[in-house]
């Protein structure tokens, strides 16, 4: 029983900034070993929501817990088991980023060691340099390496990536992986799709602070469309009025369109068009771009207009 | 050429200006209200010709030159003439004081935050940014100068007349002026706002300091040192204008020299340059305490040596003060020698209680740096990891505001040994350390009600932290002028300052001092809790 329960659970969780409802209902749990991927688009509440889990902003309604302790009230026991890297770093400027990855894993009661040595190298950062001289790519860097050194039981990464470079991405990725293959949680809030691809096992999309999905990837693709383009020798009439049909458009005349279908419906109008006898028939396999574009096309979700 | 360099600088005054707009009218209405407000009711304090007279033997002596400047005024004494000689240097303080923190802001403040790399990106000229923070500054020293001016010939006193109020406005105007152009100099040796604001009030310090020791020794070397300039205007007697040119001229080498600078230098960089840093921590840094003494050590160790440096020079003219023979010889035969020694100690005691308030003063101003940057430091974003870390907001709450009242204590106990010292090596029958003691221990607690104060703000209201500056100034206001202008009494009991004896020439009052001590600890129990329950910025 004890290695099912959650990790992180929150339960419609709210924020509210004077009349600004940031967090409207954030419901969503990750469990022991798992990576959680965290997405959705600007503002949609992603550090918010994470805000509120560090305990550096106070909820206004729901609840949420991490080792099954309320955030607010136990958060420094929490802290004590988590490393966190935030989206945007700032550092004491007058720090050299060598003492300030100290200080970090000091005050979270962890040591410099040699996995710090080997994560500065790894990252390719200039210890010795004032914080005030390292670029945004550098001050995530030394907030990576802090992170990634602290023996910590869930991690939570608030697009830690945005200013590395594509070598640092992937020395970034490799060590999540590494953490992954240690057992450890990991929420990742991330833009890179390539990265959330890769590297999570659950996938949570927020917008307008709304959890409005969350599952495995496998799960997800059900809800994505695939692109096809077809040309059959009967006209394609019947094609528009058919369920799950998008984005119809005509090449050349009613017997050559392009259209997106949804997965769920793929079968019903392959039959139709297998009916229309085929000449030639190009798909193209669902994306997680297309799913992600999807829910960051706003302001009405998509699902709504399609009546899914 | 020009037109490169200056493209757009229209624009950037005009953004400077609704940026600063609340400050710069805040100061504005402060100042002018202020200084009007005290000519109008100048003529009531001083009325009689009985009470100008025996204001004047006051100002004479030593304690009250080394706080307002030599007394130069020849008889007739007129109402007019007591107010230039206890206004100006006053007032020239404070808009020093105003015009460090606005050039600071628009300055190193902007390069700072990254949002002068936005505004260079853009057709702006080159020296356009530093070009719209000196038409700002140029433009508000003007405004005040001018209200200055018009506010005396409102408030017309007995012996002003239109010449010397003018010029009192322009020497006030161009001194403050002056500074602001010092800043922007500095600003461009500097390489970030911190040591910009620093260095500035340190070349004020120690213009400050070696005005009132020439002052008091020889009124004529004041001449070496511009911010004594102020002093020379000769206000409503010879009415010299030839000091404010001096000062406009070296205002505009200063100006001409930060933009010689500006032009050469890369963006974000100073002329001293950033040295490299340790590659690991030191054992000692390992929390929100030795992470603050890490950061600001520097600031704090400045603050002491200045302090004991400004109570030591206080201290190295306590025999000139302190001996009455010296003046008169004929008072020796008169008193005997032990009551004229016994009259000796009265005088200097009297004037280290007075100097007590320049001491507190200067200690409070680090303190309440010290306590409003754990809003400034939040505000950003290098708390936000840190509140990631098993580290307790109580734990950076009470750090910071441990260390703000330590460093009180510590920056006016640094005055006040200065004062015994350089006392105890130049008076033949010093003052004992435990005088010095009871001044240390009878503001204590008056101070660390104000820092508690901020410490409050910080803690529920951190938009409106700058209420502990007004305060803070508003301190300085009373004790330094209070006695002067007869402020009343509720007044001067606006600030916890004011309800000190005037220890030494009093004994400490004990009853008030628990009391104060109390009210600290309330303050900070109301602010702890605000801190620990308050969302902390993004």
């Amino acid at each position: 029983m004890a290695t099912t329960a959650p990790l992180l659970k929150i339960s419609h969780l709210q924020k509210r900034f004077g009349k600004f409802q940031a967090l409207k209902n954030i419901d969503f749990e990750i469990y022991p070993g798992e990576v959680f991927g965290f997405i959705g688009p600007n503002g949609a509440g992603k550090s918010t929501t994470i805000r509120v889990l560090l305990g550096i902003l106070k909820a206004s309604g729901g609840s949420a817990t991490i080792f099954g302790q309320d955030v607010w009230q136990k958060s420094v026991a929490i802290h004590r088991r988590i490393a966190y890297v935030p989206g945007d770093v700032y550092l004491w400027p007058n720090l050299s980023g060598g003492e300030i990855i100290d200080l970090f894993l000091k005050m979270n009661g962890a040591k410099h060691s040699a996995t710090t040595d080997a994560l500065i190298k790894e990252f390719g950062l200039d210890p010795r340099k004032k914080a005030r001289t390292y670029s945004k790519g550098n001050r995530q860097k030394v907030a990576l390496i802090a992170a990634f050194s602290t023996p910590a039981d869930f991690y939570i990464f608030d697009e830690p990536t945005s200013g590395l470079d594509p070598l640092n991405e992937q020395t970034f990725q490799e060590h999540v992986l590494q953490l992954k293959a240690q057992g450890k949680s990991v929420l990742l809030s991330s833009h890179i799709l390539s990265e959330v691809e890769k590297m999570c096992d659950r996938i949570g999309i927020i917008r307008e602070g709304t959890i409005v999905e969350t599952g495995t990837l496998a799960e997800m693709r059900h809800l994505t469309r695939t692109t096809i383009e077809v040309q059959t020798v009967q006209p394609l009439t019947k094609l528009a009025s058919l369920p799950g049909v998008h984005g119809l458009t005509s090449k050349h005349g009613e017997n050559h369109m392009s259209l997106a279908v949804d997965a769920d419906q793929l079968s019903a109008v392959m039959s139709y068009l297998t009916a229309q006898q085929l000449v030639t028939l190009t798909s193209t396999p669902p994306t997680l771009e297309d799913l992600f574009m999807r829910y960051y096309e706003s302001p009405n979700d998509a699902r709504a207009n399609d009546g899914k | 050429m020009s037109e490169q360099l200056l493209t757009r600088t229209g624009l950037l005054i005009r953004l400077n200006l609704k940026r600063d707009w609340t400050k710069i009218l805040i100061w504005t209405l402060a100042l002018a209200g202020l200084f009007t407000a005290i000519a109008a009711k100048f003529d009531g304090i001083y009325s009689t010709q009985k009470a100008i007279d025996s204001v004047v033997v006051t100002l004479k002596t030593p304690a009250m030159i080394s706080l307002f400047g030599a007394f130069t005024a020849k008889a007739p004494y007129t109402t007019a003439k007591i107010f230039a000689t206890e206004m100006v240097v006053f007032m020239a303080m404070v808009m020093i004081i105003m015009n460090i923190m606005l050039a600071v802001a628009t300055t190193r403040g902007e390069e700072d935050d990254g949002l002068l790399e936005l505004v260079r990106a853009h057709s702006v000229g080159r020296l356009a940014p530093l070009t719209a923070g000196i038409v700002e500054l140029t433009g508000l020293n003007v405004v005040i100068g001018l209200l200055f001016g018009a506010g005396l010939q409102v408030a017309g006193m007995p012996g002003a007349n239109t010449t010397g109020n003018w010029l009192i406005g322009a020497g006030l105007a161009a001194m403050g002026w002056l500074f602001g152009m010092l800043t922007l100099l500095v600003a461009q040796l500097a390489d970030n706002a911190g040591e910009t604001t620093m260095l500035s009030y340190a070349i004020f310090g120690i213009m400050y300091i070696a005005r009132m020791g020439t002052d008091v020794s020889n009124p004529k070397l004041t001449w070496w040192i511009p911010f004594g300039w102020i002093e020379k205007l000769s206000i409503y007697q010879h009415n010299d204008w030839l000091p404010v040119l001096w000062i406009l001229l070296l205002g505009m080498v200063v100006a001409i020299a930060a933009a010689g600078l500006n032009w050469k230098r890369d963006l974000g960089a100073g002329f001293l340059a950033t040295r490299q840093g340790r590659p690991t921590a030191s054992p000692l840094l390992r929390g929100p305490l030795s992470l603050l003494w890490r950061n600001s050590r520097t600031t704090v160790i400045a603050w002491l040596v200045g302090s004991f440096v400004l109570g030591a020079s206080y201290g190295s003219i306590f025999n000139t003060i302190g001996d009455l023979a010296k003046s008169n010889p004929m008072i020796k035969q008169l008193l005997g020698a032990t009551a004229l020694a016994a009259a000796n100690r009265v005088i200097v005691k009297n004037f280290i209680a007075v100097l007590a308030i320049v001491v507190v003063i200067v200690a409070l101003i680090p303190a309440v740096q010290t306590m409003l940057k754990l809003v400034s430091d939040e505000n950003k974003g290098y708390l936000h990891q840190l509140y990631a870390t098993a580290t307790s907001r109580w734990q950076v709450w009470g750090s910071y505001t441990g260390f703000a009242l330590v460093e009180a204590i510590l920056v006016a106990f640094a005055g006040f040994g200065g004062m015994y010292l350089t006392g105890a090596v130049v008076m033949s029958d010093p003052i004992k350390w435990l005088t010095y003691w009871h001044v240390l221990l009878a503001y204590v607690p008056a101070m660390l009600v104000m820092i508690a104060f901020a410490s409050f703000l910080a803690g529920w209201l951190p938009k409106w932290r700058v209420l502990a500056w007004v305060w803070v100034l508003y301190g300085f206001f009373s004790l330094y002028l209070g006695a002067l202008i007869k402020l009343p009494t509720w007044a001067k009991k606006l600030t916890p300052l004011g309800f000190v004896n005037k220890v030494p020439l009093h004994a400490i009052d004990w009853s008030t001092n628990w009391w104060l001590l109390a009210l600290t600890v309330l303050i900070l129990v109301v602010a702890s809790l605000g801190y620990r329950h308050r969302d902390l910025a993004q």
